[in-house]
């Protein structure tokens, strides 16, 4: 058998095995959105590279409604080519930087596509909520 | 095989029996966390966790932020009273797992106020119920008179199982109703599991 030949078959099936998992996404937006958004500068504590290097945020913006209840929209980027999931959790805090708790303190858990971006939204318990942190959390089920 | 030698064995082998029995100590974990158990099968804490999260969110931000809660409570809160929250899946739930959680994700706000003395199947607290009826029928002070929301819900089930896979979806459905009926928030989330079904079992 021609070992040439042999060589080829088998990368072509490592690769196309090594593809198999992978679903990845392609997303088209308009050049000039019609929205503006309120980016705030943040300060990231990464503790796990592992989790960093695979679900990355991009940005982080808030909006303020007329009941005085804080909005926040962080956009999260998959940089693999796998599907991953993972957990958030908001954090909210008063002006004192107090922990305001509630209900809606939860993990929540989300997939996302290979190279696909999502939204994750949060909104304060109540209207004394001046600042928030955003955790992520790998390996969620 | 010599008798000491035996016992020894079975003293041991009795030791490491009665230590196996006395190691299903039990583990405390954050339900708010994604440690908790979950299955295919069933609603799981994780499950009412994620959809109380999605309604108080929608809730807030698409009713109470929005400033279109009109209330006639103290301090002009909204009442809010409890309606029916339909169980449609073929499992036993207590509703109010989910409806606890958004009430006091409501009361937490500051804007809405639960009246506990108006229910489908009689008032929650009766004492209070009580109560409120004297306090009308004497007149000597002001009692909140009729709920000016209602809350009212819906869980559906879907299982569905393509060979050795399965998959459970649960449905959860909300609306709040003002007085004269009309619908003005609605919300629904859905969450789907899946799972391999074990290879023995019953």
């Amino acid at each position: 058998m021609n070992f040439h030949f042999v060589r080829v078959f088998a990368t072509a099936a490592l690769l196309a095995l090594l593809g198999a998992g992978c679903q990845t996404v392609n997303t088209t937006e308009t050049a000039q959105p019609a929205f503006q958004r309120n980016m705030v500068s943040e300060k990231r504590v990464i503790t796990d590279a592992s989790l960093a290097r695979k679900v990355q945020i991009l940005g982080v913006n808030v909006s303020d409604g007329p009941g005085g209840f804080l909005k926040v929209q962080a956009e999260v980027l998959n940089t693999t080519r796998r599907y991953q999931r993972f957990a958030y959790k908001w954090e909210w805090f008063d002006k004192d930087g107090n922990l305001v708790e509630g209900p809606s303190s939860v993990a929540v858990i989300r997939q996302v596509e290979g190279k696909e971006s999502l939204f994750i939204n949060g909104v304060a318990p109540n209207p004394s909520v001046r600042d928030f942190r955003l955790k992520l959390y790998e390996n969620a089920r | 095989m010599n008798r000491p030698l035996v016992s020894t064995v079975l003293v041991v082998a009795t030791a490491a029996l009665l230590g196996g029995c006395a190691s299903s100590q039990a583990t405390y974990v954050d339900p708010a966390s994604t440690r908790t158990l979950s299955n295919v099968g069933e609603i799981n804490v994780q499950d009412w966790n994620m959809a109380s999260e999605s309604m108080i969110n929608s809730l807030i931000s698409k009713h109470i932020n929005s400033g279109s809660l009109k209330g006639s409570g103290p301090d002009g809160r909204a009442i809010l009273a409890i309606s029916r929250i339909v169980n449609n899946t073929s499992i036993q739930i207590d509703t109010d797992i989910l409806v606890k959680k958004i009430r006091v994700a409501l009361l937490g706000t500051g804007k809405v106020v639960a009246d506990i003395t108006a229910g489908l199947g009689g008032p929650e607290d009766p004492l209070a119920a009580e109560a409120k009826r004297e306090q009308q029928f004497l007149g000597t002070q002001k009692v909140a008179g009729r709920p000016d929301y209602t809350l009212s819900g819906k869980i559906i089930e879907n299982r569905t199982r393509q060979g050795n896979q399965r998959e459970s979806t649960y449905v959860f459905q909300m609306a709040l109703a003002t007085r004269d009926g009309l619908a003005v928030w609605e919300e629904e989330k859905t969450i789907t599991k899946q799972g391999k079904r074990a290879p023995v079992g019953w």
